[in-house]
């Protein structure tokens, strides 16, 4: 009995932890994807924002500066993405996959050349957890997370630059005709998207554990792009489909005990993927203008 | 004091002229209507005085100030709104979300729905229209989502108001109900600009009319002084029969024949026990308010779409109710659809291969599988001589030309072929008056030679001049048939709205 408790006491707290990465991650998918603009390059921000905190972290001493070079990192990555799809034009699903091949090709050079290491950053300091009642030992970022999700969901739903970003990712045309400044919206939106990407990496390299490993991300990028459509495009679905992703993830961490091949509970969250992409996100409308390029 | 005054204005576009010292003029409380074939320059000129273009000469006075408008942002605020054809609407917002975007009510940081909804509320019964601010644009029908269109105009402070092809898109109900409010507007004082090509609702709503040809003005008219068949040759610049009717000499036997045909969706009937026969030499028009049926027949009756029931005979020949379209096609129906965009063409593909489909698999343009591309390009050129499609060339993409010059490419495709039958939806929608009289001289060739054609289309105007009988549709079913010239407008109106006893089940 007590063993069946310990293990949902895991479960519930590793689930927290997982959902971190993701939720951040698709939550800064909504914001592109309302305005339009398809955040299939959230793998490299997220990458780029995993590398730059620990590096930040190695140079400075200082998590918080870790923190910051981690959502620098999100940033430069996402505002390549905004000015090849806004500016040029480019198609997202090529712009965003190109991205996301050419961070992880840099951090791999970066890691040699900084390092001399193929494999792994050495150790950096890492955020250091926070006691709250209940929940016990937690990381700070997952206070954050809660905060970024309802801000998000306010400033989506509740404020006229939300109206505003909404309007741009249905109907751009629509939007410019009435005085919306449509590129500024898009480029705002992807900013956000860079920040908040870049601090899922950078939880992931300075707050999950305390090193960057190469291909650290393994795919959470692209999983939060699924869950970004699961939660419908809205941040408190996000956190939902987060969730629901970091309890695949976790329950790696109690099956793996037993007598299952270690592959096929790995392969969990990615067959959850496959189910969402297969039955769920069929009734979901994504925004009209999602990853078109309008002529002005 | 005009509210408008434009003067001079000339517009270059890399290698043509699309304004050439066009001069335009509105009063205020005025419904003026501006007049051209596509291609003429209206939507150029309009654009320039809704900033979206840049005029190379002239001058724009509003309320006798000189200005220059940069973009559309200074256009409203000038005072100016702009209708566009093709809505610019956000389907999944609601009305009230729709109309304040970009001048959105604010409750310190927050967006404030209530106010919003509050003042669209009061806006819209001002102008006596009701709605429900809080309803998502998807659940409107186009008539009413251009009631918000002009909402939109109306709650930014707009004073001189443009339209662009409003009516193009509406059921001759919503067109109706879109003049009243017109007519509410100039009351109030608005300037409204009518860009069309639609000359009867010029002769019943405007107050004024100018003519613009190949980007210059022909003149400026009062409808009270003039003729649609007048305004016709202004606009076209040679002698245009209008509405001619020409009934057939020549009448044979019966080529095509509709039996029982039903349709349900769901366990409702879409088409009900519906009987119509064409014979040799005719024209049978179908007539009544979009929506009762004529879509579904028209699928059906080109094999787009399996009917419940039906007896289908062209000539002694009986389609079977499984067949598919390329059945159809073999047995000589040709199909002119309603939506040319969407079914007649393929927008992004050359003349030359769209001078083909649905026929493509036909002998002469295949050897063993392989396309011969001389042959078809010779058809296509042969085409395009012939049904005076202007063109540079057939490689060019279909969608790159005019609606009227489409429109001939289709029809230029389905009478090559020499079909029987001939299924002709909406035939002139969208398209300029040269186009629709040739057109219709195409069509009125097409049934002197003993063939027979089934008209579809909402211009009942259309439907009285060219067809030798008539069929009433209303919810699916027959309401009524007989000789055209048998029926008064009155009639018509009254049938097609479900005037007389139907025997429908609902």
């Amino acid at each position: 009995m007590g063993s069946l408790l310990d293990k949902i006491d895991i479960i519930l707290i590793s689930t927290i932890r997982m959902s971190v990465p993701i939720t951040l991650a698709a939550v800064a998918g909504v914001f592109s994807a309302r305005a339009g603009i398809m955040a299939l390059g959230l793998e490299g921000m997220m990458l780029a924002g995993a590398f730059c905190a620990a590096l930040g972290s190695y140079i400075a001493g200082n998590v918080l500066i870790g923190l910051l070079a981690g959502i620098i990192g999100g940033v430069i990555i996402s505002l390549f993405h905004g000015i090849l799809t806004i500016r040029y034009k480019v198609d997202h699903v090529i712009s965003g996959i190109g991205l996301n091949l050419l961070a992880s090709g840099i951090t791999t050079v970066l890691l040699q050349t900084i390092w001399g290491n193929r494999g792994n950053s050495p150790e950096v300091n890492s955020i250091s957890p926070i006691h709250i009642p209940i929940l016990g030992e937690i990381s700070p970022l997952v206070c954050v997370m809660i905060l970024v999700v309802i801000l998000s969901w306010i400033v989506i739903f509740k404020t006229t630059f939300g109206l505003r970003l909404r309007m741009v990712g249905e109907h751009p045309k629509a939007a410019s005709t009435v005085g919306i400044n449509v590129n500024r919206v898009k480029y705002i939106s992807v900013i956000i998207t860079g920040i908040l990407a870049g601090l899922s990496g950078a939880y992931l390299s300075i707050d999950h554990v305390n090193l960057f490993v190469r291909e650290m991300t393994a795919g959470r990028g692209y999983i939060a792009v699924v869950v970004n459509i699961l939660g419908r495009y809205n941040p408190v679905g996000a956190l939902g489909g987060g969730l629901l992703f970091g309890f695949a993830d976790s329950i790696q961490l109690v099956l793996s005990g037993d007598n299952i091949p270690g592959q096929l509970i790995q392969m969990i969250p990615y067959i959850v993927t496959l189910l969402v992409l297969m039955f769920a996100v069929r009734y979901i409308r994504p925004p009209a203008g999602l990853g078109k390029n309008v002529e002005d | 004091m005009n509210a408008v005054e434009m003067h001079g204005i000339s517009k270059e576009f890399p290698g043509v002229k699309a304004l050439d010292n066009v001069d335009f003029s509105i009063n205020k409380g005025e419904i003026h209507a501006l007049l051209g074939e596509n291609g003429a320059g209206k939507s150029t000129l309009m654009k320039v005085l809704y900033g979206m273009h840049q005029p190379n000469m002239g001058t724009i006075s509003i309320k006798g100030k000189d200005v220059r408008i940069n973009s559309p942002i200074e256009a409203i605020k000038l005072g100016i709104g702009m209708v566009h054809q093709h809505f610019m609407l956000v389907p999944v917002l609601t009305i009230a979300e729709n109309i304040v975007a970009g001048a959105e009510p604010k409750n310190g940081l927050f967006f404030d729905l209530h106010k919003a909804i509050s003042e669209v509320d009061k806006l819209a019964k001002d102008v006596g229209f009701t709605i429900d601010p809080r309803k998502k644009v998807e659940e409107l029908s186009v008539g009413e989502r251009q009631r918000i269109e002009i909402l939109k105009a109306l709650y930014r402070g707009v004073e001189i108001l443009i339209l662009d092809e409003p009516t193009a898109v509406l059921t001759p109900l919503e067109v109706k109900e879109l003049f009243t409010t017109l007519r509410q507007l100039k009351q109030k004082g608005m300037s409204i600009i009518l860009i069309t090509h639609k000359l009867h609702e010029i002769m019943e709503v405007s107050d004024k009319v100018t003519v613009l040809r190949d980007g210059k003005t022909i003149g400026t008219v009062l409808p009270k002084d003039t003729s649609a068949n007048e305004l016709a040759n202004m606009m076209v610049g040679r002698e245009v029969k209008m509405g001619v009717k020409c009934r057939s000499t020549n009448v044979g036997d019966k080529l095509f024949e509709v039996q029982n045909l039903c349709l349900k969706n769901g366990d409702r009937f879409c088409l009900k026990d519906i009987n119509l026969y064409l014979r040799k030499g005719e024209i049978l028009g179908i007539a009544g308010v979009e929506g009762n049926g004529q879509t579904e027949l028209i699928e059906v009756l080109t094999g787009l779409r399996k009917p419940d029931k039906m007896c289908l005979k062209i000539g002694e020949h009986e389609i079977s109710n499984n067949a598919g379209a390329d059945e159809f096609i073999k047995s000589g129906i040709g199909h002119i659809p309603e939506d040319r965009g969407e079914r007649g063409l393929v927008l992004d593909m050359s003349i030359k291969n769209n001078c083909i489909l649905g026929y493509h698999r036909i002998n002469r343009f295949i050897k063993k599988g392989i396309f011969l591309n001389n042959v078809i390009g010779k058809y296509a050129r042969h085409l395009i001589k012939t049904f005076k499609i202007k063109a540079v060339n057939e490689e060019i993409h279909v969608g790159t030309l005019s609606g009227g010059n489409q429109q001939k490419v289709i029809i230029g495709r389905i009478f090559a072929q020499n079909p029987e039958v001939v299924i002709a939806a909406q035939p002139t929608r969208g398209v300029d008056v040269g186009a629709i009289e040739y057109i219709h001289h195409k069509m009125i060739e097409f049934r002197d030679e003993g063939k027979a054609i089934l008209l579809i289309s909402a211009d009942l105007d259309e439907i009285k001049s060219l067809s030798d009988r008539i069929v009433i549709l209303y919810k699916g079913c027959v309401v009524a048939q007989g000789v055209t010239d048998d029926f008064t407008d009155t009639d018509l109106g009254i049938l097609m709205t479900g005037g007389k006893i139907s025997n429908e089940e609902r």
